[in-house]
């Protein structure tokens, strides 16, 4: 018996060490690095300013992104016309006038950076258009057995030409600070003895709006059907869980049509980036997109300048109508009432009434008051986003927005 | 043993010196259906002249003689024509009969030295004299004459052929050295048994040797070319140097350059990773033959991909040879009989793959006596048996090996360790039967299983089956064939057992049959011929992917099985010019047809392969030909000696590969496929120059060479950036055919024989990949030639056995290789609101170098004759240096957050001890 404990053993030691040397995380460093430039730009047909993006690499072990700036951008296009851009924000350079990609026109974009390089993208031209049928909003249950809502798209082109399609999104969702008063505890005296108030709030609180925008690269093809027809495509999951499903919220879609090389630019990246096991490793490498030096013909320009048409469509989702279970609010609404006076002489109150950590609920009970006491001071506080929704969003309601 | 007849012929010369002057005597005599002793007697009777002869020199054959008026001279030359005597005429009227020698009255022209005057007519003939102090009279040599003596011609040398057979079994003895003592001159016996060498006239000390055979020793007399059959013993106990013997000279002789040979005999002593003999493993020790890394489960030949080597195991190809990621090989040692490596020159028998043919052959058993070999060790045990079914003709081989891994892990409470797997088993069994003199059977049959977890939610299980069956035919001396019917089936399946909903399993499987015929001719001493034809079907499932279990929402999906068919036609002439050039010319011309049913994407010509360039799909119905490929395939080697222990040797090869591994070098993935070719993909070409130069020194206890290559190759396959290849129905929009270039220079140096003995081999060798194709994604940098993943520069390798006694033994392996190329991340930007990571160009960087230090100590039992088993101990530390050499280093993006993983199997020391027993 003790043999076969101990060839146990020993095989344990043996599986452990095989198993453990087998595969192991190291720190990630840059060996080396290579600085290369980033550019991000669609031209649409939408008669609007158009926006370039430009930015560099940085070291793996690095968090900021380097941006290039001071750099001539400019679209032409093959009847010679000239789109100047100026950069408005760092890096981000913005066309001097409102203009769109038009009909079969070939796009070209240039770009000239502050070391004096320069780079030119392939001419291209606008891809065909293709409408949105729809959005819906569907219940649907994820990978992980979690309830939540599905963005689904359908559209149908029946040219049969726009093929590759690129998603991108813009969420709005209304926010209801759930603890809001229309009152705000302020500070009379810091010093003993302490003493507090409350005046009345003087801007919105209560109802706020948020917009977000996606990220990432959402495609789909439909070359490999018959029709050109995106069914039920879905662009986003909002788990029942995720705090923007509380209340009424919106997304506008917009569908641009890519080039074939787009699609497969996005795709490579896309490949390389997501999720990944070992069974699904993907090829490692640089890839181009169709954005070139105009010299060097080894320096590493990322990024493809795509000339998409775009449709748009949007809608509204009150998502108690979708699923069951409401989610919870952003933050932990937890009610507590701090001392004015503690027994070691400090004012928790009014420590948390001037870090702006804690907003004013409601008093802490008294005469005639339906609130039922907690132990503690003469406020019920609440933390700030449960009380104050600007924190989260913005309190004017979007000009799009219908309730 | 007889007493060695030593016959002195000089002095009786003197003697008789003027016996053919004296006037001859006409006789005349009628004899019919006589034997030749009573002729001799009714001479004696009628004449004046005594015999002098032995009664048994005479055969009983009977003869006819009608002389009038004829001289004794030609009357004798007459009888003894068709025999070996010779006879003398003395002076005294005495008749002096003897076998093979010729009795000279006068001395050779070259007997003074006389060096201008040389033997130019047939006339001047020089007779044979005996040296017989060349042997140490320890062995003892039984004496055959071969052939008369004749006065009329004579040659340098002679042909001695013959036929070595078992004498219990009648069976041939293939690959028997026959070795001629300190001439530096070997034959070995082909696989019937046949053997050819060229003797030089007079005395020859011959020995043969070989595995498990008693050796024979002849002193041979030559006089004329002739045929002499040994029927030989088996031997119970063989020493490791007769190996060794039997393998002399092959180096520098064989016209064939790149061969490796590898005897299982020899690696016994070599230190073992967990307990495990492995011929393939000491394979990569030789230059020329690499690993991309210690978990890569195929071989990087000459800069080849992993699926340029043909893996012959008895014929069928074995598709894995690897068990659990290449740690182990799938062959089993016991069983295992000689490999043989082609990494240079192909034969032109074999085709189908471009860099190498690893030609492994199980080994018989004994048809006589139930043998058995058997090891325990820490992690594998093995055992195998060679049982006689009719004695003297036929016998059963099997062996079998397994891990005793998936038990014991079960046993351990613990979750985590419960749950997971690693084990794999082998078994093979080889049945062989004599059906006559002439025919014989073999039957071979190989199945192995591996089932391991690479991750905790994974099971990844493969096997090989290899079923194959020899005809071997002897027709007659000069002709001899084999018709081979092999079937070989590979296929692995990944359970995936994760999250309840994702659950799947998926399978792929490639299943071919090959017939063969192959056909040799012996047409004469300069010209020995290969021939032959070959077919074969493939039958490939890539895969299809099955959700597991009810909740699973994996989306059932199938690819569409292929098939093809592939055949070539062979022929190859051993072709020796003189004694210094030999050439080998080979031809092979190999055909495929691409048969459906199946669906085929015809994309726009001239456009990259993608989904935005296909025009059409083209529909083949059952068997159809979809597409065909074929062309001729060069073999030529050529030999010649610039000294006698010094070879140079050239070839130039040329192969077609119809076959493709679908593999991502970059991990440890075991989910490599096989693709046929198709309409769309293209079959691998190569062409390989090499030269080389070999040297033995001090009688061959040193062989030394010195090889280089070049070889090209053509339409390759590689992945576009990003390329995802399971399950994907276009895989050709997702590779690359792509140019390769290698070359290199591999230095061997061999110490065969001694308490010291091993070899240390260096090679520098590169192997570049372009992939340059009309647009960007096809497009890898920037369509330059990179490293591919196996270019390894230097790779050093030492490899010792030191014999302290006959029972106790010592052994060291040393091993340095450059890392092998990575992709490696060089920086980090945002696109689309997304964190990415730019990757450096393919292959620019390098992992850290791989070296690793093995010791292992062996201890035989005693020697004692009379043991019911032998038995071996060894004892082994891998990688004693505690090296912690990675094997490839990947990244991954998990969460929007990369994450570096380096892969190494073994970082620590791993001890080992094994027990070994034979019976």
């Amino acid at each position: 018996m003790k043999n076969i404990k101990s060839l146990t053993f020993v095989w344990f030691i043996l599986i452990i060490a095989f198993l453990n040397s087998c595969i192991e995380q190291i720190d990630i460093k840059t060996i080396a690095f290579e600085d290369a430039l980033i550019v991000e730009g669609t031209l649409t047909n939408e008669f609007k300013f158009h926006k370039i993006k430009l930015s560099r690499t940085f070291k793996l072990e690095e968090e900021i992104m380097n941006v290039e700036t001071g750099a001539k951008v400019r679209i032409i296009d093959d009847l010679g016309n000239n789109y100047d851009f100026q950069e408005e924000n760092l890096g981000i350079y913005i066309s001097d006038i409102e203009f769109r990609a038009k009909e079969d026109r070939m796009y070209q974009l240039k770009i000239e950076i502050s070391n004096g390089k320069s780079y030119t993208s392939i001419p291209t031209q606008l891809t065909s258009e293709s409408q949105i049928d729809e959005i819906s909003a569907v219940r649907e249950v994820d990978v992980n057995g979690g309830e939540g809502i599905s963005i689904l798209i359908n559209s149908f082109n029946s040219n049969g030409d726009a093929r590759y399609y690129r998603y991108e999104y813009e969420e709005t969702y209304k926010i209801k600070a759930p603890y809001w008063s229309p009152y705000d505890a302020v500070v009379v005296s810091d010093v003993k003895p302490y003493e507090v108030d409350f005046v009345p709030r003087t801007k919105e609180e209560k109802v706020c709006y948020k917009t977000i925008y996606s990220e990432g690269i959402i495609q789909t093809e439909t070359n490999s059907l018959l029709e050109d027809k995106v069914s039920n495509f879905s662009i986003r999951f909002i788990s029942n869980d995720d705090f923007i499903l509380t209340n009424r919220y919106s997304i506008l879609v917009k569908q641009y049509v890519q080039s074939f090389e787009a699609y497969t630019f996005n795709n490579i990246l896309k490949n390389l980036s997501g999720s990944e096991s070992l069974f699904s490793q993907n090829q490692p490498g640089f890839f181009s997109g169709n954005i070139f030096p105009d010299e060097d013909n080894n320096e590493k320009v990322i990024g493809f300048f795509e000339v998409a048409s775009v449709s748009e469509k949007r809608i509204f989702v009150n998502p108690r109508d979708i699923i069951e279970n409401t989610p919870p609010y952003i933050s932990n609404c937890e009610v507590v009432a701090p001392e004015l006076e503690s027994n070691v002489g400090t004012s928790p109150l009014i420590e948390a009434i001037k870090t702006g950590k804690l907003k004013f609920f409601q008093i802490n009970g008294g005469e005639n008051s339906p609130v039922i006491p907690i132990p503690g001071g003469p406020y019920q506080m609440v933390p700030v986003p449960c009380s104050d929704c600007t924190v989260l969003g913005t309190n004017i309601m979007p000009d799009f927005w219908v309730d | 043993m007889k007493k060695i007849i030593v016959i002195i012929v000089t002095c009786f010369c003197f003697q008789v010196i003027n016996a053919q002057n004296i006037e001859e005597l006409k006789i005349d005599i009628i004899f019919s259906n006589k034997t030749k002793l009573e002729v001799i007697k009714k001479l004696e009777e009628q004449t004046s002249y005594k015999f002098f002869y032995i009664n048994d020199w005479l055969d009983s054959g009977l003869i006819s003689g009608n002389y009038k008026n004829a001289s004794l001279n030609k009357i004798l030359d007459d009888i003894f024509k068709e025999t070996d005597l010779n006879y003398f005429i003395s002076s005294e009227n005495r008749v002096i009969l003897t076998k093979n020698n010729l009795i000279y009255d006068h001395l050779p022209n070259a007997f003074y030295n006389n060096k201008n005057q040389k033997a130019n007519s047939p006339k001047d003939i020089e007779p044979v004299f005996y040296d017989d102090n060349i042997v140490s009279k320890i062995k003892k040599y039984e004496t055959v004459r071969i052939g008369k003596e004749t006065k009329t011609y004579s040659k340098k040398n002679y042909t001695l052929s013959g036929r070595i057979i078992n004498s219990l079994t009648g069976e041939p003895i293939p690959n028997l050295a026959i070795v001629v003592l300190n001439k530096n001159i070997n034959a070995v016996t082909d696989i019937n048994g046949f053997y050819t060498i060229r003797l030089p006239s007079g005395i020859n000390y011959v020995e043969t040797k070989a595995l498990g055979i008693e050796e024979a020793n002849k002193k041979i007399i030559i006089y004329s070319d002739g045929i002499l059959n040994f029927e030989l013993n088996e031997s119970s106990e063989t020493l490791k140097e007769v190996i060794v013997e039997a393998n002399r000279d092959r180096n520098i002789k064989e016209v064939i350059s790149g061969v490796t040979q590898i005897k299982v005999q020899e690696i016994k002593n070599i230190p073992l990773v967990l307990g495990e003999r492995d011929i393939l493993k000491v394979a990569t020790t030789l230059p020329g033959i690499k690993k991309a890394g210690e978990g890569s489960s195929g071989y990087n030949v000459r800069g080849g991909k992993e699926d340029q080597n043909l893996i012959l195991l008895d014929n069928a190809v074995l598709y894995n040879p690897s068990h659990f990621f290449g740690i182990f090989s799938a062959l089993n040692p016991f069983t295992s009989g000689d490999v043989n490596i082609y990494k240079g020159s192909l034969p032109a028998e074999f085709g189908g793959r471009l860099s190498s043919v690893f030609d492994i052959k199980t080994k018989d058993a004994s048809t006589e006596k139930l043998k058995g070999e058997a090891s325990i060790g820490p992690v594998t045990s093995n055992l195998t048996l060679e049982i006689p079914i009719v004695s003297g003709e036929s016998s059963l081989l099997i062996g079998g090996r397994g891990t005793y891994s998936d038990w014991v892990l079960k046993a351990i409470d613990e979750e985590s360790i419960k749950n997971s797997k690693a084990s794999f088993y082998d078994f093979i069994g080889k049945y062989k039967h004599k059906i006559d003199k002439d025919n014989n059977l073999e039957a071979s049959g190989y199945f192995s299983n591996d089932e391991f977890s690479i991750t905790s939610d994974s099971i990844y299980k493969y096997n090989n089956r290899l079923l194959s069956l020899k005809w071997n035919r002897n027709f007659n001396n000069k002709n001899n064939g084999s018709l081979i019917l092999a079937n070989s089936e590979y296929k692995f399946n990944i359970g995936f057992d994760g999250d309840v909903d994702t659950d799947f399993d998926l399978d792929y499987k490639i299943n071919e049959t090959e017939l063969k015929l192959k056909m040799k001719y012996l047409h004469s001493e300069s010209h020995k011929f290969d021939y032959g034809i070959s077919s074969k079907f493939y039958k490939v499932n890539p895969g299809n992917i099955k959700p597991m279990g009810n909740e699973s929402i994996i989306q059932a999906k199938e690819i569409p099985e292929e098939k093809a068919l592939e055949s070539a036609i062979f022929i190859a002439d051993n072709y020796k010019i003189n004694k210094k050039l030999l050439l080998n010319i080979g031809l092979r011309y190999s055909f495929y047809a691409s048969l459906g049913k199946t669906a085929q994407r015809k994309y726009l010509k001239g456009e990259p392969k993608n989904e935005s360039s296909v025009v059409d799909t083209l529909y083949f119905d059952k068997n159809e030909v979809v597409k065909k490929y074929g062309g001729p395939e060069m073999r030529f080697s050529v030999r010649y000696f610039l000294a006698p222990s010094l070879s140079v040797k050239g070839s130039f090869n040329s192969t077609y590969q119809y076959i493709h591994t679908l593999s991502n070098n970059t991990t440890a993935s075991p989910t490599d496929t096989w693709k046929l070719s198709d309409l769309n993909i293209e079959p691998q070409r190569a062409n390989q120059f090499t030269l080389g130069f070999y040297k033995n020194f001090q009688d061959s206890y040193y062989e030394l060479s010195l090889e280089s290559y070049y070889k090209k190759t053509k339409n390759t396959l590689d992945y576009k950036v990003g390329a995802d290849l399971l399950l994907n129905k276009y895989i050709e929009t997702e590779v690359i055919q792509g140019e390769g270039e290698a070359y290199g220079v591999e230095f061997l140096m061999k110490k065969t024989r001694g308490n010291l003995n091993g070899w240390l081999g260096y090679s520098y060798s590169r192997s570049f990949v372009k992939l340059n194709g009309k647009s960007n994604e096809e497009r890898v940098n920037n369509g330059d030639y990179f490293p591919s993943n196996y270019d390894k520069p230097h790779d050093f390798s030492l490899v010792a056995n030191y014999k302290i006694t006959k029972r106790y033994s010592f052994s060291a392996n040393f091993t340095y290789q450059t890392g092998r190329p990575v992709t490696y991340p060089v920086g980090k930007y945002i696109y689309k609101g997304e964190e990415h990571v730019l990757y450096s160009d393919r292959n620019k960087f390098r992992i850290p170098d791989y070296y690793r230090f093995d010791i292992g100590f062996n201890i035989e039992g005693n020697h004692k004759l009379k043991k019911l088993a032998h038995s071996f101990w060894n004892i082994s530390i891998y990688n004693v240096l505690g090296r912690n050499n990675p094997y490839s280093v990947y990244f991954v993006t998990d969460k929007g957050q990369i994450k570096a993983y380096q892969s190494s199997i073994f970082s620590v020391p791993v001890p080992t001890i094994t027990y070994n027993f034979k019976f």
